[in-house]
């Protein structure tokens, strides 16, 4: 398999597909970032794609640097449109973020599954998803770039401007404050 | 009378030993061990984005770059 930068290198020799092939790569853990920080679905995905086009638009006037992180890179550009998108709406002082009800498991698939099933683990998804969103923000974050987007505590550290230990005690937070929404809300896996 | 310990640890092999995703920092603050049941509950939710969304990233793509 071509690495990261093997397939930057080639897209910016002119070979389109490559960069097909890295949306492929890591789009689920772009958007499983951005989606559990961003309520709105449609905001999300609007954001899912500035991502992306802003990845291109830094790859192709030369701001990429290639370390071997290529997605942590990407996570940043995630990471500051959302901030960018926090502040504006700020400044415009209008509706929160928590206003938005939606669902963004509608695609998931539950193949072999009864719709009784799929009910039950649609309520799982919501409430596993409603306790994330109870958690502050510096909690949520990080919870989301470990367990969703698969960065280490070092990539987390350098995208959130923290110490690695600073991380670290976010995330322990993070958990403890979970399993308390767990147990006061008798949240558990109970598909057998 | 058997060493203490060599009866009571599971034997795991080099290639059982699971390093996917493992990250030492992590695993030294023992967060893993300690919290499984919270982060079994957090693997149960898996966002993926649609694929007509993925396909109108792409073809604003082919257009534009």
């Amino acid at each position: 398999m071509n690495s990261d930068y093997e397939l930057i290198t080639r897209f910016i020799k002119g070979e389109q597909s490559c960069f097909e092939d890295l949306i492929h790569r890591h789009k689920n853990k772009v958007f499983a970032y951005i989606s559990l920080y961003i309520r709105d679905q449609a905001l999300a995905e609007d954001i899912f794609q500035d991502t992306f086009l802003k990845v291109i638009q830094s790859v192709k006037s030369g701001r990429y640097y290639d370390n071997g992180k290529f997605i942590s890179w990407v996570m940043r550009i995630a990471h500051n449109l959302i901030i960018d998108h926090f502040r504006r709406v700020k400044q415009m002082n209008t509706v929160s973020n928590d206003n938005y009800e939606s669902d963004i498991f509608n695609s998931s698939k539950f193949a072999d599954s009864t719709i009784e099933d799929d009910m039950i683990k649609r309520q799982i998804q919501k409430d596993i998803r409603k306790m994330i969103t109870q958690l502050p923000d510096d909690q949520r974050e990080v919870i989301i770039l470990r367990h969703y987007a698969g960065l280490s505590f070092k990539e987390i550290a350098d995208i959130t401007d923290v110490s690695i230990n600073t991380a670290l005690g976010r995330m322990r937070y993070a958990l403890i404050n979970l399993r308390r929404i767990m147990d006061e809300k008798k949240i558990s896996l109970t598909l057998s | 009378m058997m060493p203490m310990g060599l009866n009571s640890t599971q034997f795991i092999s080099y290639h059982g030993i699971k390093v996917k995703n493992a990250d030492l920092i992590e695993d030294a603050w023992g967060m893993n061990a300690r919290f499984c049941d919270v982060i079994e509950l957090l693997r149960y939710v898996k966002p993926v984005p649609e694929k007509k969304l993925t396909d109108k990233l792409i073809e604003k793509i082919r257009k534009n770059y």
